[in-house]
């Protein structure tokens, strides 16, 4: 994993970099710890079983985490997820779910 | 704070050069808290915990050193509203500062209510803004902290006067429109109750009546403070009736004493129209509590009137005019003679010389209220100065034309007997007069020898060796012990017009005024009685032995000219032989 590949991957570098005071060797790190969090294969359990509540609970502390990452795309999806929880939307979430861990993959492969 | 630049609290230096801060991070997820302990760490020592109940613990741990908590709100194990809630309750850590990391905004309100004092969003904010405003907050918190610590009276709670009158010009500030009155409430003789029951029981009263005094404030929506010792401020929308005032502080006073004996007075400036300032509306509240008798128990509300307006202004302006009055002569002095009534008839033998003050505006303005005033103020010195001066130039004119000696008796006042110029102001006076000491009598009043009693017979004795001769003045006003008179330096005794107000044969009074003269022969002295009035006041003093008299019995106050009449009379009487002969008699005893 590399700043540029992340700048490709479509994160938001520079804020990410700013809230780690320019720090690359932090920055990294936090990711790599923020992606490997186990509450992403947490949330697939919950979603399948259709526990809603418990469902946004997870989201809703990985939004906090990897908000700070400026991981955008990732991000923006969690945003979605959550938002759609909060309501106690009964929409497909798997397609949201598989967006999610695509791109979480993209990230671990980099 | 202050708004000086000079006065403000220079927490910046401290921060940056004395010592570094610590702040506490709650968070449940370590990437937050190691991102937000990265950028805060150059600056702070930095804390952490996960869970509510750890953060509480180190909270607890910490709590004299953590300058700042920042909290997350949703954790396990005790979440953030726990933590805050936890703090307010706590008065020990309630000083405390939490700012609330946050992504909810509708928890904002719910937070700072339960004692939150910002947030910080996440995700995170520019690291700049997030320094800027913990220190912010920081700095809020000390001026704060420091603001509770001296604004509030130690003893009673209340505020102190300083942030009193803060408080007070803001609400002017923002509340014009309202009509408040400035109340000025003491507690009548407290020094007698620490003196008699000791300083704990003055202070348990002083609590009681400040309880008392923040009820009834509170239940108008005022504010009071601690002025000073027993002087309470209080400043209230307007209200008809203090009773209620009174009524709630008695009440206090009475579950503390367990008795009415002890009493508030109460004094009220209602300024509807903001005419004055703060300062000046609350010096007449206290004219007015100062304006109810320290005795009196009948009423113990007093308003601040026209009257005593018009007083204050009167007394300002007297004030003023004073070095005016002594450069265009306005004094001047008269002079009330004293007979001797030792001998068959009553023998003119001296004069107390008394002073007038014609104001070009006022009229003649009464001694008995000038003469306080300048006490109060200082300026009676100058003017005792002038009358010593008067009396001895018209001592020395006498001389010259009636080639008498009629010694007269000057006032010499509190302030003068510290003065340790003043022996040697007497004997100039004398010497430019070229009048020796026993043509000038010295009158000290009673009180003044009571209020300091050890310096006082120091004066006297220096005084007498250099031949003054010195009476005690209002005798029977103070609290002389007998014990304390036997060794007083003193001459003569002058008997407070009090007493012979109300003598007649064989009433209480006249018993008194005979008991005086016994101790006065004791004491071998002589007494001077003075307010003589009638002819039977004066056959009473007469048959009881009083030696000297002065009153309208037989003279009023009278000008230098009109004096100098009497001693032409006096000396055509004396010139009949029998008369020569008593003249001569007394002048060997």
């Amino acid at each position: 994993m590399t700043i540029d590949s992340l700048k490709e991957f479509g994160a938001n570098v520079d804020e990410g970099l700013e809230r780690c005071m320019g720090m690359e060797d932090f920055y990294l790190e936090m990711i790599e710890l923020g992606i490997s969090d186990e509450r992403f294969e947490m949330l697939g359990t919950a979603l399948e079983s259709g526990n809603m509540e418990e469902s946004f609970e997870i989201v809703h502390a990985l939004k906090g985490v990897i908000g700070n990452l400026a991981l955008s795309p990732l991000y923006n999806t969690i945003c979605e997820i959550t938002e759609h929880l909060r309501a106690k939307e009964q929409i497909d979430y798997k397609v949201l779910y598989d967006r999610l861990m695509s791109q979480r993959k993209q990230i671990m492969e980099m | 704070m202050a708004l000086n630049v000079l006065r403000t609290l220079d927490i910046e230096a401290k921060h940056e050069k004395d010592f570094r801060r610590t702040i506490l991070i709650v968070d449940d997820e370590p990437i937050n808290l190691r991102i937000l302990g990265n950028i805060l760490v150059a600056e702070y020592d930095i804390a952490y915990a996960q869970t509510g109940e750890e953060a509480m613990e180190e909270i607890r741990n910490q709590k004299g050193f953590l300058s700042l908590v920042l909290l997350d709100l949703y954790m396990p194990k005790g979440n953030g509203f726990m933590v805050l809630d936890s703090i307010r309750q706590d008065e020990s850590l309630s000083k405390i500062p939490i700012i609330v990391l946050t992504s909810d905004k509708s928890a904002e309100v719910d937070c700072l209510r339960r004692g939150a004092v910002d947030f910080l969003s996440k995700p995170y904010d520019n690291p700049e803004v997030i320094r800027a405003r913990i220190a912010r907050a920081i700095e809020l918190s000390i001026d704060r902290n420091i603001i509770v610590e001296t604004g509030v009276d130690v003893l009673t709670g209340l505020m102190t006067k300083e942030y009193f009158f803060q408080y007070c010009r803001e609400y002017d500030k923002f509340h014009p429109e309202k009509e408040m009155d400035a109340i000025v409430l003491n507690v009548s003789k407290f020094h007698l109750i620490n003196e008699l029951y000791g300083r704990v029981f003055g202070d348990r009263i002083l609590q009681g009546v400040a309880d008392g005094v923040r009820s009834a404030s509170r239940s108008c929506g005022g504010v009071a403070c601690r002025y000073s010792g027993d002087c309470f401020y209080i400043y209230i929308e307007h209200q008809i009736n203090y009773d209620f005032l009174t009524r709630m502080v008695q009440e206090k006073l009475f579950e503390i004493s367990e008795t009415n004996d002890i009493r508030v007075r109460v004094g009220v400036y209602s300024d509807i129209y903001r005419s004055s300032n703060l300062e000046q509306r609350f010096d007449r509240a206290m004219t007015a509590c100062n304006s109810i008798g320290r005795s009196n128990a009948a009423d113990m509300v007093a308003l601040y009137d026209n009257h005593m307006h018009e007083k204050e202004i009167y007394e300002a302006k007297l004030l003023v005019d004073i070095d005016r009055a002594v450069s265009e002569s306005q004094f001047n002095v008269v002079f009330q003679p004293k007979y001797d009534i030792r001998g068959d008839e009553p023998r003119l033998c001296s004069a107390e010389v008394l002073v007038r003050w014609k104001h070009p505006e006022y009229g003649f303005v009464r001694p008995d209220f000038f003469i306080p005033l300048f006490e109060e103020n200082g300026r009676i010195k100058d003017l005792d100065r002038y009358v010593w001066h008067e009396a001895a130039k018209q001592v020395r004119r006498w001389k010259d034309m009636y080639g008498v000696s009629i010694p007269v008796s000057v006032n010499v006042s509190r302030v003068d007997i510290f003065d340790p110029d003043l022996l040697d102001y007497l004997k100039k006076t004398l010497d430019d007069n070229a009048l020796a000491p026993d043509d000038l009598c010295l009158e000290i009043t009673e009180t003044a020898y009571t209020d300091s009693v050890t310096q006082i017979i120091e004066v006297v004795n220096n005084l007498r060796n250099a031949g003054f001769k010195v009476e005690m003045d209002d005798f029977g006003k103070g609290y002389s012990s007998l014990n304390m008179l036997t060794s007083l330096p003193i001459d003569a005794l002058k008997l407070d017009m009090a007493f012979i107000k109300d003598i007649a044969e064989n009433n209480k009074e006249m018993s008194m005024v005979e008991f005086i003269l016994q101790i006065a022969r004791f004491l071998g002295v002589p007494v001077i009685a003075e307010g003589v009035e009638s002819s039977e006041q004066y056959l009473l003093l007469k048959k009881a032995g009083c030696d000297i008299i002065q009153g309208y019995y037989f003279s009023k106050p009278v000008s230098s000219s009109e004096f100098g009449r009497l001693i032409e009379r006096n000396l055509l009487d004396e010139k009949e032989p029998e008369a020569l002969e008593q003249v001569e008699a007394s002048e060997q005893e």
